[in-house]
């Protein structure tokens, strides 16, 4: 082990880390709007939405996340549909591919969390908050909404974490986010397990601020959130 | 003289089947057992009761050493096993102990991936070494005898409250136990499954077995046992045949105690 | 022409290659998977054990495997582990040559991660079995080892099967970042028939029916096996 490799390459990786930084919050936040959507449709009773919206989440969760990632670069940019069309400028950027495969595959998991948290506010509640002539809109806002944040924050902070990792990924499409980095870097210092450690170490640091954070977070959501989450 | 011949209600010559000698138990810096001194002799059957907190369950369940005792002396048929202070009893005694005991839960704690049967042999196969086929025909007579034949291929989940303790106290019959050890048996029962379970146990009873039995059942206790014991708060309190102590109560904690539970 | 005689067998399609490289995956898969599931329970174990040394070795490799891009943990092996074996070999005194092959390099990758994610899965089922099960072996002088082999394993692996199907799934799909080794496995070998014919939305979207067979596969055996197994609970046969 050479220390002076492994600490040396920080500089250059960390240099890196604001491609894998923008990957992740652009591809969580666009796929957490997806997901709220896909969640929707799937409780929304339309069947037809319904399946349609089971479907996506269930070709997403079976393939790999390469495989998702190839698919959008090389598959779709094949087609002359696509190449022809107004998307094509968005299509040909491999940074946008890896965002569009990195948001479409987060919204897939993502709707599942958001939709088993809506499903464990137990019935009973509801009908409760119904029977005290709360609205639809109080229902969800007072009763449903606060409850399923408490029971979907631990594993959307388990997602999150999933997602940065997944952020990798994009250097097999040729953009240098750290992982990138960080191969570029092996090669050319000859000493992988040096720099490959230092990266990982990144990530690690990264996933530990990450999920110091949503604790935090569930601890402030078990605290507050008015008299809906008090018994 | 045969032992067996001895009259239980005279035990006084005989070694008791199990005795305990100021036993103590501390969880943290609350002392839950404050000296108890205690013997059991064979065919005796002895109802443990007091308030919940007295420490009785503690007790019963300090004398197999689910707990461990903080100080003391227990003996099991005259062979001593000391605690704090002196050497402290390793696993193979304690298993020696163990597996001359039967024990039924409050939750009877049935393990529920086997079967009623495979709940009743695996003991005496795995612990005890009993070929399989004489450990079957003695889980069939044992089920016959509790009443659930016809549920030897159920799994525990199936089966009611009052149903699964009784399968295991045929588990605890299997291993052809010297002492029996009810932790509150009928406890966590609906009051319509209760009677079942009495049922049994006084049969058990009534077969001479060496049992201690903590329970709120007060006219079990009075029936069914030679002795009662009364724990209050980490001691024996009082301790008779039922007839004086639940009749005519000495202590006037008791006195209280039974006057809350009837 | 029909792009889809690009997927036939025989000289004329990539069938054969396919169906060698999806065969590849799942050899890699299964070799990762149980020895995963083999690392993972003594894993499981130090985490649940008293020793506080143990505890400790086993939650940092835990949390350093999973907080970690699969990719990395791939690379490192790959191209470190030549490095790595030098390293043994200098120790050892031998001078000859010695390389890290993609094959053992994946297998191996895929282990590590396997035996992470299984042994949280098998802490949590251990720790699900209820307690006074545990008393009741106890109070009737069953010795540790029966204790483990008859009540606490097989309870265990009762609690702890749905998630592994889990598992499973995160197994054969980190499998295809092998390809980035150069390993022919079914990836590898959808990029080589994408980029050769030109092909690639036919062959990527041809992956991912693949994929999505294996999913289907495994959910099917996985559900028949939860519903053997949780035959105890639910009440079963016997009732």
């Amino acid at each position: 082990m050479r220390w002076d490799v492994f600490f040396g390459s920080f500089p250059t990786l960390l240099s890196a880390l604001p491609v894998t930084l923008e990957l992740a919050v652009i591809s969580i936040t666009l796929g957490f709007l997806l997901a709220v959507l896909l969640a929707a449709a799937r409780l929304s009773g339309l069947r037809a939405l319904a399946a349609l919206a089971y479907a996506y989440v269930y070709v997403i969760r079976g393939t790999p996340l390469l495989a998702q990632v190839f698919f959008v670069y090389y598959g779709l940019g094949q087609l002359d549909a696509m190449r022809n069309s107004i998307l094509w400028p968005v299509f040909r950027e491999a940074y946008a591919c890896a965002l569009i495969a990195l948001s479409l595959n987060t919204a897939a998991y993502g709707s599942e969390i958001i939709r088993g948290g809506l499903l464990s506010v137990p019935r009973g509640q509801i009908e409760a908050a119904k029977a005290f002539g709360l609205s639809p809109t109080q229902r969800f806002r007072h009763v449903v909404f606060p409850q399923a944040l408490r029971a979907m924050l631990p594993a959307y902070g388990n997602e999150l974490i999933l997602m940065l990792k997944g952020t990798s990924l994009a250097s097999t499409i040729t953009i240098i986010e750290l992982t990138g980095q960080a191969r570029i870097l092996a090669s050319e210092t000859y000493a992988p397990i040096e720099v490959f450690l230092a990266a990982g170490a990144i990530y690690l640091g990264l996933n530990v601020v990450l999920s110091f954070g949503v604790r935090l977070l569930e601890g402030r959501v078990q605290r507050s959130g008015g008299f809906a989450m008090e018994g | 003289m045969n032992k067996t011949e001895l009259p239980a209600s005279q035990p006084g010559l005989a070694v008791p089947t199990i005795e305990s000698r100021d036993l103590r138990k501390s969880f943290g810096a609350v002392e839950v057992l404050k000296g108890v001194s205690f013997k059991a002799y064979e065919h005796q059957v002895i109802s443990i009761i007091g308030a919940s907190g007295s420490g009785k369950s503690t007790f019963l369940r300090c004398l197999n050493f689910l707990e461990a005792p903080s100080s003391g002396e227990i003996d099991f048929k005259g062979r001593s096993l000391e605690i704090g202070g002196g050497r402290a009893p390793t696993r193979i005694e304690i298993e020696g102990l163990r597996r001359r005991t039967g024990m039924v839960f409050q939750q009877f704690n049935l393990w529920s991936h086997w079967t009623v049967l495979e709940n009743i042999i695996k003991v005496p196969i795995h612990v005890h070494g009993v070929p399989r086929q004489q450990a079957v025909q003695r889980a069939m007579d044992l089920l016959a005898k509790v009443g659930l034949r016809e549920k030897v291929n159920a799994y525990p989940a199936s089966l009611s409250g009052g149903q699964q303790q009784r399968v295991a106290i045929a588990r605890a019959l299997a291993v052809e136990p010297e002492l029996l050890l009810f932790d509150e048996p009928t406890s966590a029962l609906d009051p319509e499954l209760v009677g079942e379970v009495l049922a049994v146990i006084r049969a058990l009873a009534k077969e001479g077995r060496t049992m201690l039995v903590v329970t709120h059942e007060m006219s079990f206790a009075r029936e069914v046992s030679d002795k009662v014991v009364f724990f209050h708060d980490g001691r024996i309190e009082e301790e008779g045949p039922p007839a004086e102590v639940l009749r005519q109560p000495r202590s006037p904690r008791l006195g209280a105690f039974l006057k809350s539970v009837r | 022409m029909n792009p889809l005689h690009l997927l036939a067998f025989g000289p004329t399609g990539w069938g054969d290659e396919l169906a060698y490289g999806a065969a590849m995956t799942l050899v890699i898969a299964a070799l990762g998977f149980a020895g995963g599931l083999v690392l993972g329970l003594p894993i499981a174990a130090a985490r649940l054990s008293s020793n506080v040394v143990l505890r400790a070795i086993s939650g940092v490799y835990v949390t350093v495997v999973r907080g970690v891009p699969e990719l990395l943990v791939i690379y490192l092996l790959f191209f470190g582990g030549g490095q790595f074996y030098r390293y043994v070999a200098d120790a050892l005194g031998y001078s000859g040559a010695v390389a890290a092959d993609a094959f053992s390099a994946g297998v191996l990758a895929v282990i590590l991660i396997c035996a992470a994610y299984s042994a949280e899965v098998f802490r949590g089922a251990f720790q699900a079995i209820p307690k006074g099960q545990i008393e009741a072996a106890n109070a009737f002088g069953m010795t540790r080892s029966t204790l483990f082999c008859r009540i606490k394993l097989p309870q265990m692996l009762r609690y702890a099967l749905p998630s592994i199907a889990n598992v499973w799934q995160l197994v054969l799909k980190d499998t295809a970042l092998v390809s980035v080794t150069g390993l022919v496995e079914l990836m590898r070998t959808i990029d080589v028939a994408a980029g050769s014919t030109r092909s690639p939305f036919l062959f990527y979207m041809t992956a991912i029916l693949i994929f999505l067979a294996f999913t289907a596969v495994s959910n099917k055996a996985f559900e028949g096996a939860e519903r053997h197994f949780s035959r105890s609970v639910i009440g079963g046969y016997g009732k």
